[in-house]
């Protein structure tokens, strides 16, 4: 191939990590979450933007935490396990059950992201891609087919609007 | 001489950056520090390693026949 159409080609997904992640991503939610193998995967991630004001330096800052993103089509549950992009390790899931749930429906602007109320206090708002390169902010993996299928559910079967 | 003047601005643009950095540090700096005190120290969330990964199961050794 030559280096132009290699140039143009863009960046190239590296399938034995990506693999090597999804393996992890299993791992993890299998652990912390009873019957978990009955749940697809995906990988998503929250960023909590805030700004700042210090006199003359002023700014926004940007805190992203990745979230390994379960969902059971027959239960109609979404389950949430924060992770760090390396997975080392994961926190305890949280569960998001349909029948439960405020309200759920997908962001238009500023990001499409999956938002879901648990009650009126609080939200939470996942956003998904096929894949991000950046390995310091996100996990490595790609899934392609995975989100496809959550978005999917997430729309017919999980959003109440 | 124009040389010497682009240099000037430069650093003087540097001089800025870096006193930003630092006074950007040193208010979250302080501002970290006051919701220690006020807040006091939340015991930290549960957190769960990896598991390790399942040995690979290794075929029995073979019983040989007298």
């Amino acid at each position: 191939m030559g280096l132009f159409q290699k140039l143009f080609k863009g960046p190239e997904i590296d399938m034995e990590k990506s693999n090597a992640n999804a393996k992890k991503m299993r791992a993890l939610f299998d652990s912390v979450v009873p019957n978990g193998e009955d749940y697809r995967l995906i990988f998503g991630y929250t960023e909590d933007v805030s700004r700042f004001n210090y006199g003359f330096v002023h700014g926004s800052k940007t805190k992203i935490g990745n979230l390994i993103v379960g969902w059971n089509e027959a239960e109609q549950t979404i389950v949430v396990v924060p992770t760090v992009p390396d997975l080392s390790g994961c926190g305890d899931p949280t569960y998001y059950r349909r029948s439960e749930i405020l309200k759920a429906y997908r962001n238009k602007y500023p990001t499409d992201a999956f938002v879901i109320y648990p009650d009126k206090k609080g939200y939470i708002a996942i956003n998904a891609y096929d894949w991000l390169e950046d390995e310091s902010l996100y996990v490595y993996v790609s899934q392609d087919e995975e989100l496809a299928a959550f978005t999917d559910f997430f729309l017919t079967r999980f959003a109440t609007k | 001489m124009p040389v010497l003047e682009i240099g000037a601005f430069l650093a003087v643009l540097f001089a800025v950056f870096a006193f930003a950095n630092l006074w950007f540090h040193l208010v979250e700096g302080l501002l970290a520090g006051i919701r220690r005190l006020l807040l006091g120290r939340r015991p930290p969330k549960p957190w769960h390693p990896l598991p390790p990964d399942p040995p690979e199961q290794k075929t029995p050794p073979q019983q040989q026949k007298p």
